[in-house]
C-alpha cells in the first residue's frame, strides 16, 4: 500500500514541477533552462510571505504572480529575440537562471531558509499512516492537470495556443496575435513554475540552489512527454513509479538515475517520446 | 606616473632602512584557507569571526613574544582546486607562519602536500572522518571515535535494540555511519537497514518506506549539511516518523531554525553554545560585543578555531620562537582553556575532547542532555 502511495505521490510532484517547462515547451518550443530559478523564485516567495507574518497559503497566488511577471519581462528582453535559434534560447535561459541564483543570494544569503510545512502530519489511508502533504500534492497534480485541460480544450486562449502550436504562420496568417500568445504562455509557464517552488517548500529546503535538483528531471520528463499534458501525466507515472520501484527494491542511488536513464531508452526507441504528434 | 614610482620607490627605500628596527614588531602571520564560496560558504564566516575575535583579544594583551598576530583569510572555493591555489598563495607568497582553518576534507588532503612542501605548521580546526596524517598537522576537533559513541550509548540506554542508518552517499557520510554501525554491533545492537542518496538528492520518500516497514526503534542520520539534512528532516516529519532521531550533521543553528520539526533531535557535538562554564560565557559575550547584529552564531566549526588560534600563541611561547620545528614539538604538549574546555592536542596529534549530547528543544534551544569528559579520539595516527 505505501508502495503505491509512494508511486502516485512522487509522480504528481514530478508532475507539479514539470508543467511549467512543459507549458513554454509546448507551445513556444523553447527549452527554458531557468526552470529550476523559477522554482527557487516560488521558494522564496514561500519564505518571504511567511517572514511577513502572512499565512503560509498566500504564498501560492504570490509566487504565481512574481513567476509570471518576471516571466513577462524575461520573455521581452530575453527569449523573444531567440525563437528562431532555440540553442542560443537554451543558453540564455541557463545565463539567467544563474543570474537569478545570485540575485536570490544577493537578498537573502546563501543560508538555508524555513517554511512552516503547508499541512503537517499524517493521515490514515487504508491502515497505513501516510503524509497529509504528499497527498495534497496528489490533489494539487490533478487540479493543475484538469485546470490546464480546460485551459488548453475548453477556453479561446487555448484554442489559439493549439493554433500557434500547429502552424504558427497559417494563424498568424488568420490574423492571431501570436506574440502576445507567446507572451501570456511565458507568463503562465513561469507562474506554474513559481507555483510549484511553493508546493515544494514542506518536501525540501529552501535554498538558492533548490530548482537546480528538479531541472533535469523534470527535463527529461518533458522530453518524453512531447507536448500534451496527458502525455506528461504518463511520463511521470511510468518515469516517477520506476524511480520509485528501483530506490525500494534496488538502491536509492540507481534510483536517483533512473528517470535519466529510462528517458534516454524512450528517445532512443522511440524519438518523438509519447507524443504522437 | 613618474611620482607615483618615486613613492614607491621611496616608501620601499623606508621600509628597508626600517627594517631593522621594526623587526619586532613583524606581525606573526596566520594563514586562514577557508571556504568562502561554495559548501561552506554558509559556515565560513562564523570561522573568521571566531579567528578574528582571538587575534584582537592576543593582540590587546600585547601579543605573541611581543609581536601583534595577523590574520590572511583566503578563499579556497571548499574544494581539492581552490584549495591548492588558496594554500600556495599563502605559503609560498603570503610567506604565512602558520595554517588554521576548517575546511572540507577534500580541501585539506590537497593542502597537506603544499604544508609539506613550505614545511610549517597547520592546526586543522574542523571535525572530520579521521585518520588524517602528517608530521605538519594538528587537529582539535573530534573524529567519529569521538562523537558517535555518546549518540549510541544513550539511545541504547532508552532501550533501541535495532538501528536504521541514512545518510548521504559521499566519503564523510559514509565514513560516519560505518562507523557507527561497527560500533552499535559492538555494543550489541543490530543495524536493519542502512540507505544512502546521492548529495543532490532531494526524494527521500522510498527509503523513509523502508525505514517504517523495518520497524527499527531508533534512527542515525549522516547527510551532507545544509539542504540534504533540512529536506530528510522535513520529509521524515511529514511521513509521521516519531522514533527516536540522532543527526550526527546537523549544528545548532540549523536545528534552531528548522522550528518545529527538529523537536527532539539528539545531537552530539563537542561545542553547544548553552555550555554553561565561565569560558564560554565570556567568550559569547566577547563575540557579542565584537559583531553584534552581524554575528554569526558560534558552533562546533567556528570554536575549534578560536582555540586553535589560542593553541598556536600557547606553542610559540612555550617554543620561544615562530620556528616551525619547535613549533610543531609544542603544539602537542600546550593547552589551552576556552569554550569547549581544556583542549591539549597531545593525542597523536589530536585532542582528547568532552562531548555533549544535545537535543532540540519545542522553542528551537539546545538542551544538553549529558556530556562526557575526555572522550579520548582513539588511534588516529600510531607513526606519530
Amino acid at each position: 500500500m505505501s508502495l503505491f502511495l509512494d508511486v502516485v505521490t512522487s509522480s504528481a510532484v514530478l508532475f507539479i514541477v514539470a508543467t511549467g517547462l512543459l507549458t513554454i515547451f509546448g507551445v513556444l518550443k523553447i527549452i527554458n533552462f531557468a526552470h529550476g530559478a523559477w522554482l527557487t523564485v516560488g521558494g522564496y516567495c514561500a519564505v518571504a510571505t511567511t517572514q511577513t507574518g502572512l499565512s503560509p497559503w498566500l504564498a501560492l497566488p504570490v509566487a504565481f504572480v512574481v513567476g509570471g511577471v518576471l516571466g513577462i519581462l524575461t520573455e521581452r528582453f530575453i527569449v523573444r529575440p531567440l525563437y528562431a535559434r532555440p540553442l542560443d534560447a537554451i543558453l540564455a535561459t541557463w545565463g539567467l537562471g544563474i543570474v537569478i541564483g545570485q540575485l536570490i543570494t544577493l537578498i537573502f544569503g546563501r543560508d538555508v531558509q524555513f517554511t512552516p510545512s503547508l499541512i503537517p502530519g499524517t493521515v490514515d489511508v487504508f491502515g497505513t499512516a501516510y503524509s497529509a502533504y504528499r497527498l495534497f500534492a496528489l490533489l494539487a497534480a490533478v487540479v493543475l492537470g484538469l485546470g490546464f485541460a480546460f485551459l488548453m480544450e475548453g477556453t479561446r486562449l487555448g484554442l489559439s495556443a493549439r493554433a500557434v502550436i500547429m502552424n504558427e504562420t497559417l494563424a498568424r496568417i488568420l490574423g492571431l496575435d501570436t506574440a502576445k500568445i507567446r507572451t501570456v504562455t511565458f507568463m503562465i509557464g513561469t507562474g506554474l513554475a513559481g507555483l510549484a517552488g511553493v508546493l515544494l517548500t514542506p518536501l525540501t529546503s529552501v535554498d538558492p540552489n533548490m530548482g537546480v535538483a528538479w531541472l533535469v528531471g523534470s527535463f527529461m520528463l518533458v522530453m518524453v512527454a512531447g507536448e500534451s499534458f496527458g502525455t506528461l501525466a504518463v511520463a511521470c507515472l511510468l518515469l516517477g513509479g520506476a524511480q520509485v520501484v528501483v530506490s525500494t527494491y534496488v538502491s536509492p542511488i540507481l534510483g536517483g538515475i533512473t528517470i535519466a536513464v529510462l528517458a534516454a531508452l524512450i528517445l532512443r526507441l522511440s524519438p518523438k517520446g509519447f507524443s504522437r504528434a | 606616473m613618474n611620482v607615483l614610482m618615486n613613492a614607491k620607490i621611496l616608501s620601499v627605500l623606508a621600509a628597508t632602512l626600517l627594517a631593522g628596527t621594526a623587526q619586532a614588531a613583524d606581525p606573526i602571520k596566520i594563514g586562514v584557507p577557508v571556504g568562502l564560496s561554495g559548501a561552506n560558504s554558509v559556515v565560513a564566516p562564523s570561522v573568521v569571526q571566531a579567528a578574528e575575535l582571538a587575534v584582537e583579544e592576543i593582540n590587546a594583551e600585547g601579543g605573541v613574544l611581543g609581536r601583534p598576530l595577523k590574520l590572511v583569510v583566503a578563499d579556497d572555493g571548499s574544494g581539492a582546486v581552490g584549495a591548492q591555489k588558496a594554500f600556495d598563495a599563502l605559503v609560498f607568497r603570503d610567506e604565512v607562519d602558520v595554517l588554521i582553518s576548517m575546511e572540507t576534507s577534500a580541501a585539506r588532503n590537497a593542502g597537506l602536500p603544499i604544508v609539506q612542501r613550505g614545511r610549517i605548521p597547520y592546526i586543522y580546526t574542523s571535525f572530520y572522518e579521521g585518520r588524517s596524517c602528517s608530521p605538519f598537522l594538528y587537529v582539535d576537533a573530534w573524529v567519529p571515535e569521538q562523537q558517535v559513541p555518546p549518540v549510541v550509548d544513550y539511545l541504547k540506554a532508552e532501550g533501541a535494540k535495532t538501528y536504521f542508518l541514512i545518510g548521504s552517499d559521499y566519503a564523510f557520510g559514509r565514513g560516519m555511519l560505518d562507523f557507527a554501525e561497527s560500533y552499535i554491533k559492538e555494543t550489541g545492537g543490530e543495524v536493519v537497514g542502512e540507505e544512502y542518496l546521492p548529495m543532490d538528492g532531494t526524494d527521500w520518500t522510498a527509503i523513509i518506506s523502508q525505514l517504517k516497514s523495518s520497524g527499527a526503534d531508533a534512527l542515525i542520520t549522516s547527510t551532507a549539511g545544509g539542504a540534504p539534512n533540512v529536506t530528510l528532516t522535513k520529509q521524515l516529519r511529514g511521513a509521521g516518523v516519531t522514533i527516536p532521531y540522532a543527526n550526527l550533521a546537523v549544528d545548532e543553528g540549523t536545528a534552531k531554525s528548522m522550528g518545529a520539526d527538529a523537536e527532539g533531535i539528539l545531537i552530539s557535538a563537542s561545542y553547544i553554545t548553552g555550555i554553561d562554564s565561565d569560558e564560554n560565557k565570556s567568550f559569547l559575550k566577547a563575540m557579542n560585543d565584537k559583531f553584534g547584529g552581524d554575528l554569526r552564531t558560534p558552533n562546533d566549526l567556528s570554536v575549534p578555531q578560536y582555540e586553535g588560534v589560542y593553541l598556536y600563541k600557547e606553542a610559540v611561547e612555550k617554543a620561544g620562537s615562530t620556528d616551525p620545528r619547535a613549533v610543531l614539538k609544542a603544539l602537542g604538549e600546550v593547552s589551552f582553556t576556552g569554550p569547549r574546555g581544556t583542549i591539549e592536542m597531545s593525542k597523536q596529534h589530536h585532542a582528547p575532547l568532552t562531548m555533549y549530547l544535545g537535543q532540540v528543544q519545542a522553542d528551537g534551544s539546545v538542551k544538553v542532555v549529558e556530556s562526557f569528559p575526555n572522550v579520548d579520539p582513539g588511534e588516529q595516527c600510531p607513526d606519530l
